[in-house]
């Protein structure tokens, strides 16, 4: 439903409801109630609604929804006495035409006129706030989606890709292995393919089971393994318990990669890489280790880059509650550590 | 024509290999598996061509060409690798992606051939110096450029840098004016004073200068002072 659908539907809804109590009141007070009574209370409903949206169009024009409440405040008083006022003058032509008798000297009666015009004045004032709160209301919810879609496009744009650099040359390696080895070559096919099925996958999902994490980065692990050959080994010491957790997709593989890409990759004689997981008070501890030395401020500008998208989207995730460090463990081994809360909270990411 | 492969990936060097097969003009003498080891070969085997990967333990492609003095045909070979590739297309360098197509592969070897009839490899032998027909590759930033020294009309020295001036451009390389002098022809090029190295045939003009010594006009319109130490030098040179 459209705004100013919302917005007939309430106006005409709530000046009807105005004129059925006024003329179940009139009924209750004296016991029996005139048509000619039934019809005024409708004409006065009526000529209320007209006013009001006036007023609305006024507020619009004026662009007072906007304007700060001191400012306010004494704008809308004034016009919601001129409305009371105004309202009190209109009510005697639909007296006149409904041929009840209007007495000038009693219809002209300063006090007379206050009192009515004060009824109307509280009347509009109502109307006022509850279309003020309505406004704001409606205001704010829109902003905290906003907000809420601004969260999910940084998400979007944080999200770990597959480095195409990896894909060519395991394709390339693959293509080698086809004459040398083709039961290896027939697996590492496999491999790929899972890598990139859940890489695809990984766009639509806020969060992905540790196990089929596990299962990228070792698929991931066994292609570089093809393509490093003797020079990489790998590690795991995986915690029963990690299944239970929810974590990121492909961070820790982008983690590995990394540890490859900037450790590794770039000694002669190779190296380990080491994953391992612990479970400690409902929090996953991951640790990687590989072989390297962490260079600090220097030739960090694209690692760097990549590290500082991990850690803005644990925080645009968990908030406070994840952590991440690297450090150089000792001269030779780089150790990258991310810890995850296990909270459904977060859960709720994969549902949007 | 003879090339050394240059890949630190096993598989990958023994997938080239094979595509190479299909092209009998390109007899493989080697292979390298880290600059190092591909320095020591080009300096032992001096091979026409390289097949050159970027990403290297130790030191890149690109710091491997930087090391040699002469540099041979290169045809680089990258899986995918923006920087490089940014870099290949600018300076219209021959490059072929990793996993390489036969046609890829076809069409640069076609290539190769007309470059070695222009620069006349098969005359290089094992010792000679630096001539004309040699090229070198020079990088400065991220733009890099193979120059054959029949462009390079003159060798300035700046600080532990020497300015290379070719066409509109004067790249550094960080390198000593002696130790290059050492390694030119000196039938090409001369040393005209500390600071200079000229190639003789851009030279357009000479005038006595004072206390003894020459300017030397070349193409293109710089000018080079050549010392009193090295002008009688010179006009030995240029005499007959």
């Amino acid at each position: 439903m459209n705004k100013y659908r919302i917005y007939g539907a309430l106006q005409i809804g709530g000046w009807l409801a105005y004129a059925i109590v006024q003329i179940v009141g009139s009924y209750d007070a004296s016991g029996s109630i005139t048509p000619r009574r039934i019809v005024f209370f409708v004409f006065e409903a009526m000529l209320c609604l007209l006013l009001t949206h006036c007023f609305r169009i006024l507020l619009i024009r004026w662009k007072w929804l906007s304007l700060p409440l001191p400012k306010l405040i004494p704008g809308v008083l004034f016009t919601l006495c001129v409305m009371g006022v105004t309202m009190y003058f209109l009510r005697i032509p639909v007296n006149v035409l409904l041929g009840r008798l209007v007495n000038p000297r009693t219809a002209f009666d300063i006090q007379q006129i206050i009192g009515q015009s004060i009824f109307y004045g509280i009347l509009f004032f109502l109307w006022t706030v509850f279309y003020f709160i309505y406004h704001y209301f409606d205001r704010y919810n829109t902003s905290m989606k906003y907000q809420a879609s601004m969260v999910e496009i940084e998400l979007n744009n944080l999200k770990s890709q597959l480095n195409p650099h990896f894909i060519f040359n395991a394709l390339n390696s693959i293509r080698a292995l086809v004459d040398e080895n083709p039961h290896k070559s027939k697996q590492a096919i496999n491999q790929l393919s899972n890598i990139l099925r859940n890489s695809l996958a990984s766009d639509k999902k806020g969060l992905t089971k540790f196990e089929d994490e596990f299962k990228i980065v070792r698929d991931y692990l066994g292609l570089e393994s093809i393509r490093f050959e003797e020079r990489l080994k790998t590690e795991f010491d995986i915690h029963p318990e990690s299944h239970k957790f929810l974590v990121p997709p492909l961070m820790i593989q982008t983690l590995v990669e990394n540890g490859i890409k900037h450790g590794i990759s770039k000694l002669t004689p190779g190296g380990t890489i080491r994953l391992s997981t612990e479970v400690l008070n409902d929090r996953l501890k991951v640790q990687i280790r590989n072989s390297g030395h962490l260079v600090n401020g220097t030739k960090r500008s694209k690692g760097g880059l990549g590290l500082k998208n991990t850690i803005q989207r644990l925080k645009l995730i968990y908030g406070e509650e994840a952590s991440f460090r690297i450090v150089n463990e000792s001269d030779s081994i780089v150790l990258t550590e991310l810890v995850i809360p296990q909270n459904r909270r977060h859960e709720s990411i994969n549902s949007r | 024509m003879r090339a050394l492969i240059v890949d630190d990936e096993r598989l990958a060097r023994k997938e080239l290999m094979k595509l190479l097969e299909e092209h009998p003009s390109i007899e493989v003498v080697g292979e390298a598996m880290n600059a190092d080891e591909a320095i020591q070969l080009v300096n032992d085997l001096n091979p026409d061509l390289l097949f050159l990967d970027i990403q290297m333990p130790g030191k890149t492609g690109f710091q491997l060409l930087e090391e040699l003095d002469a540099v041979p045909l290169v045809i680089f070979t990258t899986a995918y690798d923006e920087f490089a590739l940014k870099a290949f297309e600018v300076n219209a360098l021959d490059y072929l992606l990793k996993p390489i197509q036969p046609e890829r592969l076809a069409e640069a070897v076609s290539k190769l051939a007309d470059k070695e009839r222009a620069m006349n490899i098969a005359l290089r032998g094992p010792e000679k110096k630096l001539g004309l027909q040699d090229q070198v590759f020079v990088k400065d930033g991220d733009r890099c450029w193979f120059v054959s020294l029949n462009n390079v009309r003159l060798f300035e020295s700046d600080g532990n840098y020497i300015k290379v001036y070719f066409d509109n451009n004067r790249p550094m390389i960080h390198k000593s004016l002696n130790a290059l002098d050492e390694k030119l022809d000196e039938r090409a090029f001369f040393r005209a004073s500390r600071k200079h190295i000229v190639n003789l045939s851009w030279v357009e003009g000479i005038e006595p200068w004072f206390n003894g010594g020459l300017m030397v006009k070349l193409r293109g319109g710089d000018k080079v002072e050549v010392s009193r130490r090295q002008a009688a030098k010179f006009k030995d040179m240029m005499s007959l």
